[in-house]
């Protein structure tokens, strides 16, 4: 009797310890189309923490950002979710000491930001798209938002090519004046964007307003955090979410670090349950999932079978011989890594580009174009060599900031 | 790779550091929109800071091993230089009104640097060794570029049929890791509009025929174009036959394809009592090593021979060619070539044939419903 009442009490505190990293997406009544991260329906929101941890797997070339970067912990950001039947909100609240806006005449300074990643197809949540930017077959549709000035700016329509010398008044005349008045309309410019990605370097905006999202962020000086949200319908052409719970993953970048792109923090997969819906519960498990193996063990493997190429505490690997895994627990999944290990084709993480580390190209080239990595499959690894492995993968990561 | 290269030599020997390619290029591309702080051509005084400030410094490019080298993004305000304007309109008003004010005309903020900032001041003891010359840069439309391999978007590209290297401004969202990357510090950030830019070697004027604005405005006629596997260009006998343009920087591992001639003529030195000191060269050997690598003993001796060849017999192609003559000499861009590429493409003959720059070349083919 003693034994079985262990069990449950054991099973129970597991189902709990899996709902704490999941986040729950509130039904509300009102209309979220228009939703900001200010308005009263967010006390309607139930935040749950998340730690978002530095990208690491490949290594940028700005020399004082990377020095500004180099110790850097996870971050703690609360998410929570809303949702009306047609569109679902995200909502992020994260420290951030200082305010960091990208001005319209500045070379060398960054906006704070953030986006929201959606999965495209989730049904076998194994399979769940390369947390940086999805991967080949597993799209994602990223929405962006960066903390800009106001810029007095004829371009804020996108259109580069255009330029009209003020000048230049014999020639242009009246134009001019009609020109001047339309940049002044204008002139107010947000960074928001939304993307579509199927792996690095195929990350395309979406300029064909097939998107309908919306986006913002504010900084509370009070408490030194940032607020944003991201609002998009459940169902488009890019992603039907209107399931029982969906995937979902969050970056943040600190301007004052230099960051944008691939510096920044990033959390892994994590599952948002639609409350009131049925359903989603294998996905909840799936990116929750910790590894039944033996942590000491696996780390053993790890420097026989991982270390010669692959980055992380201990390994003896070259900067840019393979992707760094030193938070690849922060951001993987158990099933990523196990699919990594005995199938590195599944997903290749090509480096930002292979004309930059020629001595260590991470893919090839097949005759069809298709990227295979130079990694070769460790499949002949018994189940639980592998299992040991993934157990100690997923330790590695940043300590959590204070 | 390319298959074909465009090359542009300039005749350092010639450079009088007026200006006008910098003029030429600035008013054709970069006036305004945010490209105010941006020379695509600029002509700096060797030695000196230069523009960006201390360019060499600050990174980028390749080390030996072929790894690309981490750099630093340049900062406006202080090693650009902000661009500044003058009053103008107050000064016009003061005229009229004839007030109490000190009329003149001043800048509308305080410059700290500016393109060609350091003009004409070169180092050594004046008037014993004291020495400058004319450095003009453009982007070098690497066959390696540092800014290519640097963005994680591959947003960079090199055009096949020419090699110019242009920024598809479609996939650009102003990372900034190409100007980190570019060891010439040749690529720009426009902060208006969160895209980088560069210089595009005129390629819409090259595709009719003409040579890009710098090299044809140019009055010292310094400068030389053409494509680097055509044997009768000037630019392939340059470079190839003499072997007496070489490219800048070649340390830095991006394999430019703009090339120097470099100067050779400058005075003797004097000695102690004001006596010219036979043999003598102003410019320190070293510092031409530095820029131009070892080669450039060579071209200067080859240079120095044929000099002397042309004044024995009065012959030497060489030295006809670094006259330069005529434009139609200087400059070998067959339009027919682009008119092939075109009729290739299926495309309007008279259109760019690239339209890239301005469009997306990923956006198109991109697996997604996702229109310019
Ligand atoms: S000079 Fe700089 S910007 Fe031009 S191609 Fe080379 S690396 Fe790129
Ligand atoms: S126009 Fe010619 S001579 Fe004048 S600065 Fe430019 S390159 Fe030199």
């Amino acid at each position: 009797m003693k034994k079985i009442v262990q069990i449950s009490a054991a099973l129970s505190l597991a189902a709990s310890a899996l709902l704490a990293e999941t986040v729950l997406a509130v039904k509300v009544d009102t209309d979220l189309s228009g939703f900001k991260c200010k308005d009263e329906a967010v006390k309607l929101a139930k935040f749950t923490e998340v730690a978002l941890y530095p990208q690491t797997t490949i290594k940028l070339n700005d020399k004082k950002a990377n020095e500004l970067n180099s110790a850097n912990k996870a971050k703690r950001v609360q998410v929570a979710a809303l949702y009306d039947g047609k569109n679902i909100a995200l909502i992020l609240r994260w420290p951030d000491k200082t305010r960091t806006v990208q001005q319209g005449y500045k070379s060398d300074v960054y906006g704070d930001g953030f986006a929201v990643q959606f999965a495209t197809k989730f049904d076998e949540p194994e399979k769940l798209p390369y947390i940086g930017m999805g991967s080949d077959g597993r799209p994602v549709v990223i929405y962006l938002q960066k903390a800009v000035a106001k810029v007095y700016e004829p371009n804020a329509d996108g259109v580069v090519g255009y330029q009209v010398n003020p000048h230049n008044t014999n020639r242009f005349g009246e134009d001019l004046e009609k020109f001047e008045k339309r940049v002044e309309q204008l002139a107010i410019r947000d960074y928001q964007k939304a993307f579509v990605s199927e792996g690095f370097r195929s990350m395309t905006e979406i300029k064909d307003k097939s998107a309908k999202y919306s986006a913002d962020m504010h900084y509370v000086d009070a408490k030194k955090m940032w607020g944003g949200a991201v609002v998009r319908p459940l169902k488009d052409e890019y992603a039907n979410l209107d399931k029982g719970a969906i995937p979902v993953a969050l970056a943040v970048w600190d301007g004052e670090k230099l960051q944008r792109d691939g510096q920044k923090y990033l959390s892994g997969w994590i599952a948002v349950k639609l409350v009131g819906k049925t359903g989603g519960n294998r996905l909840a498990e799936v990116v929750n999932e910790k590894a039944k193996g033996d942590v000491a063990k696996g780390k053993e493997l790890s420097m026989q079978n991982c270390a010669s190429c692959h980055k992380f505490p201990g390994s003896s690997a070259p900067e840019y011989m393979a992707p760094d895994l030193s938070n690849i627990g922060g951001q993987a999944t158990a099933a990523y890594i196990r699919e990594s290990i005995v199938d590195p084709n599944a997903v290749v993480v090509p480096g930002y580009n292979r004309n930059s580390h020629p001595n260590f190209q991470w893919y090839m080239t097949d005759d069809k174009g298709n990227r295979t990595s130079t990694m070769p499959p460790f499949d002949y690894l018994d189940k639980q060599s592998i299992e040991d492995i993934v157990a100690f993968m997923q330790t590695l990561k940043a300590e959590v900031e204070k | 790779m390319s298959k074909r290269q465009l090359a542009m030599v300039m005749d350092l020997n010639k450079c009088i550091g007026c200006q006008t390619c910098t003029v030429a290029c600035k008013t054709q591309w970069t006036n305004r929109n945010g490209r105010e702080y941006m020379y695509w051509n600029n002509v700096e005084t060797y030695p000196g800071d230069g523009y960006p400030k201390k360019w060499m410094e600050l990174g980028g490019g390749f080390d030996a091993a072929g790894d690309l080298q981490p750099g630093i993004v340049p900062n406006i305000e202080s090693d650009y230089g902000v661009p500044w304007d003058y009053n103008y309109d107050s000064l016009a008003e003061q005229n009229l009104i004839a007030g109490g004010m000190t009329p003149g005309l001043h800048p509308d903020t305080t410059p700290t640097w500016g393109p060609n900032w350091d003009e004409d001041q070169g180092d050594g003891d004046f008037p014993n060794d004291n020495y400058f010359f004319y450095l003009p840069r453009i982007c070098n439309h690497c066959s390696n570029p540092g800014c290519l391999s640097a963005c994680p978007r591959d947003a960079i590209f090199k055009r096949e049929e020419d090699g110019v290297v242009l920024v598809d401004l479609d996939r650009c969202q102003g990372y900034r890791y190409c100007i980190a990357g570019c060891p010439y510090k040749k690529i720009y950030f426009n902060p208006k509009i969160s895209k980088s830019e560069k210089c595009i070697l005129c390629f819409p004027r090259i595709e009719q025929g003409l040579p890009p604005a710098c090299a044809q405005q140019c009055v010292g006629r310094i400068r030389f174009v053409g494509f680097l596997d055509d044997e009768e260009s000037q630019v392939y006998k340059l470079v190839h036959k003499y072997k007496v343009a070489l490219p800048l920087r070649p340390d830095y591992g991006t394999q430019p394809n703009v090339y120097y001639v470099p100067p050779t003529e400058a005075p003797p030195k004097f000695d102690s009592e004001g006596k010219i000191i036979e043999g003598s060269n102003r410019i320190p050997i070293e510092e031409l090593e530095k820029l131009f690598g070892p080669a450039v003993h060579d071209a200067i001796k080859t240079i120095k021979a044929e000099k002397e060849k042309r004044k024995k017999t009065g012959e030497s192609e060489l030295m006809d060619i670094l006259i330069a003559y005529q434009h139609s000499d200087m400059f070998r861009l067959d339009n027919h070539y682009y008119q092939e590429v075109a009729k290739a493409k299926g495309m309007k003959p008279l259109a760019p044939v690239d339209e890239r720059y301005i469009q997306g070349k990923h956006t198109k083919i991109s697996h997604f419903k996702v229109h310019s």
